[in-house]
């Protein structure tokens, strides 16, 4: 299913009703245009002109058109624009991982990759992990084995073990370490978070 | 005085956190969650010299940047910053500037890159003044004074002392040794580099002041932003709940909350202040570095007979913690005297980190200890059970002390007598280590409250001002009222952190929490429970004290088939609301919880690199409330002191004052691949004056391990290292020597 027919407005639709161009009108700064079932959250932004690009975002399996600054980082765009503020950013300089999220099936740092980049990108947030009232079995295992503690690394932690998880439904410890190695975790839980990963692949077939 | 139940029903078992489905789904909302209408967002401008007189500050070109709504600075926001209990006073905005990051002007626009903007457009002129960063230089007559008073930092009294504590006599207990050793240790300031960066949002609403905040308690955040910005309490609200780590000073209101406050007035609009993790390294604080100079006596068989420490702690250039060292708190010293002096340095300025006066002096006095066992030929684990602490400071008991038994069944589950060898003497590159040290954590009483409201259902609402930076402290308070009340911890709902609704709290820290507020929570519980049994005596036609409440069951306790469900007594009354303050104090004892830390070690000989192999953690905090957090908590100290033994130091470059390494990968905090298996033992006994015989868990994990570390590290290289950080580098340097 393609973004266009998954939007209530589709991205023609959408353009059309900007009259051409017309880049930095009040309907533009509010940042989110249109989206299925989700509601956005419009902070005030500049009336100057500055580089804006309006894309499609495809977020946990739904279409988001927003528009962008160039500078906008994606953690920035889920967090502020999306309301997708499960993805939190502890350094905004990719070194800590509490933005992780996972692109195409890699786990990638959300403050070092720009929105403008994320068009046709498929994104998967925490948010996103559950099924309805059906939790991610490693989020089940994140709970029973106390993966949080302050909590704030806990999204990252477990968009990598998800993603590791994905490309390896069993992995051992080392692996498991070395796949949440770029998530730092400073109320020093590392034990708690391998274990849960440990605990997801135990039950793997 | 209370008796140990037989059994409990709940305490002690391994519970998942309460919010643990918010944590693990993204639900949680933390501060910078927060999205409030209209809301603007803030950053700051710091000093780039480490001491300078601010002679001009022009705004202009930043106010005309579109959507910039406010410019904050020490003209026009002159507001106190007194929270955290140093007495000469300070600004959140001050002139001069008296360290690299001290916060210059903050700037609230329309979004965070337009803030960002306008910082670089502000133009501050500058008179460079002398500056000292070291702490030795610094107390030299001749030195920049940073403060009124001078370099020797300001204690309670407003005036210049070292923080100084004797007893028994000194000059008798050295001439009583058979050996007096005297050596330097140094420990450097580390970060707290909690993962949330700080952040606050505040809002006016006529009059009406309400701040979100990143706090460790909302309380006293209420309190110093009440007394700051001279309101009365009723007309601010702090708000706190979920907050991403805190490990210290996140207690009380900060300068971020102060300028969210000021920004929020001047822009007549909500702001969010956000720092970043630079601002959060040079900016904030960290653990004081420190000098130990220590002199210690000991009899032939390793028993000390008198410890001097002299010391200087580096606090930076305002004062808001002690600077203290307490380190020699777990052994037993007949004669001692100890002389600090905090000092002012053009430096971030130090505070509390996770049992703020204890690692760095646990590190040079149980590596001491251990250099002196080496010396005297004794095995270092009959050197530390020689000396643990029996007394308290020589004089009071202690409410109970297993630190006996830590050591017992630490060194047991290590295999330390199979496994202790001469220091240096395996041969190979990878060489084997073991080594031991002694910490914990005071553990006292104090005001706490609590309310609880039992619904018409049966289920209960309990209300505390606790916030949770971690700890489980929600799920603990949780976990206590439901074994008080005699409702299942799935009937119960638990709402913190929140001015206008919930009750007083400490504050977390200082492992205060399940101490002060534990009781109060007991205390409700009891009051609930009488009115119960007042309300289902007449139904059951039985006497109020005939009468119990287990699993929300109303019960006669000698014919338990007569009973009620709670639901149906509630419900006669509408609703039944429980609360208790409580004060609770220690009169001739005092308290501690008490740890055994033990790990071995793999050195490289050729790579100076170290490999912990195993840790075993043997902790003595009472009862233990609940296993699966009070363990994670273990695990988690253990971490950060692998962080502070190994890698962890801001570096402050000596020319210019700049701090060169403020963000997490240059600071080098441990990862996933650094961190060994943690094998926790709790060795429990109930604790006469804590909840449920609990004590305290949060501080004493991170006291032992950065000597226990270095321990290890000097069984397997027969060289000590006695300044942190341990690198590979002071490892191999050692080596040649």
């Amino acid at each position: 299913m393609n973004d266009e027919t998954k939007s209530k407005v589709s991205r023609r639709t959408f353009l059309k009703g900007l009259g051409g161009g017309a880049i930095g009108t009040a309907v533009i700064s509010t940042g989110l245009i249109k989206s299925d079932s989700v509601e956005a959250y419009t902070p005030e932004t500049s009336s100057g002109a500055r580089a804006k690009t309006a894309l499609n975002l495809k977020v946990n399996g739904k279409s988001y058109k927003v528009e962008v600054e160039h500078r906008n980082t994606l953690a920035e765009v889920l967090r502020d624009q999306l309301g997708l503020t499960g993805t939190k950013i502890g350094c905004d300089r990719g070194e800590c991982g509490a933005c992780t999220v996972i692109i195409d099936g890699r786990n990638l740092y959300s403050c070092s990759q720009l929105a403008v980049w994320m068009q046709g990108k498929d994104i998967l947030t925490i948010e996103g992990l559950a099924k309805g009232d059906k939790l991610d079995p490693l989020q089940e295992a994140f709970i029973e084995h106390d993966g949080p503690q302050c909590g704030f690394c806990t999204s990252g932690q477990i968009m990598s073990g998800k993603a590791l998880l994905m490309k390896n439904a069993k992995p051992n410890e080392a692996q498991a370490r070395r796949g949440l190695s770029g998530n730092l975790c400073r109320c020093g839980n590392y034990n708690r978070e391998v274990a849960a990963v440990l605990a997801v692949a135990a039950k793997a077939r | 005085m209370a008796q140990a139940p037989k059994e409990f029903s709940i305490v002690g078992k391994r519970i998942p956190r309460i919010d643990a489905y918010e944590r693990v789904t993204g639900q949680a909302q933390y501060t910078g969650d927060i999205q409030l209408p209209g809301m603007l967002y803030a950053r700051v401008l710091r000093s780039p010299h480490p001491h300078a007189r601010i002679l001009g500050i022009d705004t202009s070109k930043a106010e005309k940047l579109p959507g910039v709504k406010a410019v904050v600075h020490h003209e026009n926001a002159k507001v106190p910053w007194s929270s955290g209990g140093h007495t000469h006073q300070r600004f959140i905005f001050n002139n001069p500037v008296r360290f690299v990051g001290d916060a210059v002007a903050a700037v609230a626009a329309t979004d965070r890159h337009i803030a960002e903007d306008a910082l670089k457009l502000i133009e501050v002129k500058y008179e460079k003044l002398p500056h000292v960063l070291d702490a030795n230089e610094a107390l030299k007559p001749d030195a920049p004074k940073i403060a009124p008073q001078g370099n020797l930092s300001v204690g309670k009294g407003n005036f210049s002392a070292p923080i100084e504590e004797s007893w028994g006599d000194l000059d008798k207990g050295f001439k009583e040794a058979d050996r007096v050793f005297e050596d330097t240790y140094i420990t450097k300031h580390t970060n707290n580099a909690q993962m949330e960066r700080r952040v606050s949002i505040a809002k006016w609403d006529a009059g009406k002041l309400t701040v979100f905040a990143s706090t460790q308690g909302v309380s006293n955040a209420r309190t110093d932003i009440a007394k700051d910005f001279n309101l009365p309490l009723s007309k601010v609200r702090v708000l706190c709940k979920y907050m991403g780590g805190g490990f210290g000073n996140k207690n009380q209101a900060q300068d971020y909350d102060y300028m969210a406050v000021v920004l929020a007035r001047v822009a007549g609009q909500p702001v969010k202040v956000e720092f970043t993790r630079e601002d959060d390294y040079i900016g904030m604080h960290g653990r004081w570095a420190s000098e130990q100079r220590y002199k210690i006596g000991v009899k032939k068989d390793g028993t000390i007979t008198a410890v001097s420490l002299d010391a200087v702690t580096t606090m930076g250039a305002y004062r808001k913690q002690s600077g203290n060292l307490s380190g020699t708190d777990f052994y037993n010293i007949p004669n001692f005297k100890k002389v600090i002096l905090p000092v002012h340095t053009n430096t971030v300025v130090a505070a509390n980190y996770r049992a703020p006066a204890y690692p760095q002096s646990v590190f040079g006095f149980a590596s001491f200890l251990d250099q002196i066992a080496f010396e005297m030929g004794v095995n270092p684990v009959d050197m530390f059970m020689r000396n643990r602490v029996q007394k308290y400071k020589s004089k009071l008991p202690f409410t109970s002390n297993y630190l006996e038994q830590c050591i017992i069944e630490g060194s047991k589950r290590i295999g330390w007598n199979e496994k202790w060898h001469k220091p240096g003497a395996m041969g190979g590159q990878k060489k084997h280590g073991i080594g031991m040290a002694l910490g914990g954590y005071p553990f006292r009483p104090g005001l706490g409250a609590a309310t609880i409201r039992v619904n018409p259902d049966g289920t209960a609402h309990v209300l505390v001002g606790v916030t949770d930076i971690g700890t489980g402290a929600k799920t603990t308070m949780a976990i206590i009222a439901s074994e008080a009340l005699g409702i299942p911890l799935n009937q119960i709902q638990l709402t913190n952190g929140d001015t206008d609704v919930t009750p007083y709290s400490v504050g977390e820290s200082g492992s205060r929490t399940t101490p002060f507020t534990g009781p109060a929570v007991i205390a409700a519980a009891e009051d609930v429970r009488r009115q119960i049994f007042n309300l289902a005596a007449g139904q059951l036609k039985v006497k109020a004290e005939e009468l119990d409440l287990r699993n929300s069951e109303v019960f006669v306790k000698a014919d338990p088939a007569q009973k009620l469900p709670l639901g149906r007594v509630v419900s006669r009354a509408g609703e039944i609301i429980g609360r208790a303050t409580t004060n609770p104090s220690f009169k001739d004892v005092e308290g501690k919880s008490f740890s055994a830390h033990f790990a071995e070690v793999e050195v490289d000989a050729i790579t100076g690199h170290v490999k912990i192999t195993r840790y075993v953690a043997a902790h003595d905090s009472g009862t233990i409330i609940n296993r699966l957090a009070a363990e994670s908590q273990i695990m988690g100290g253990v971490v950060q002191g692998i962080g502070m033994a190994f890698t962890e130091e801001l570096i402050i470059d000596k020319l210019t004052g700049i701090p060169v390494n403020p963000n997490y990968r240059d600071a080098k905090v441990p990862t996933h691949l650094e961190v060994p298996e943690v094998e926790v033992i709790f060795i429990e006994h109930y604790d006469p004056y804590g909840p449920f015989g609990g004590k305290v868990v949060g501080e004493p994990p991170i006291t032992a391990a950065v000597a226990t570390i270095a321990n290890a590290i000097f069984n397997a290289t027969g060289k000590r290292i006695k300044e942190l950080p341990i690198t590979p580098d002071k490892i191999l340097q050692a080596r040649q020597v």
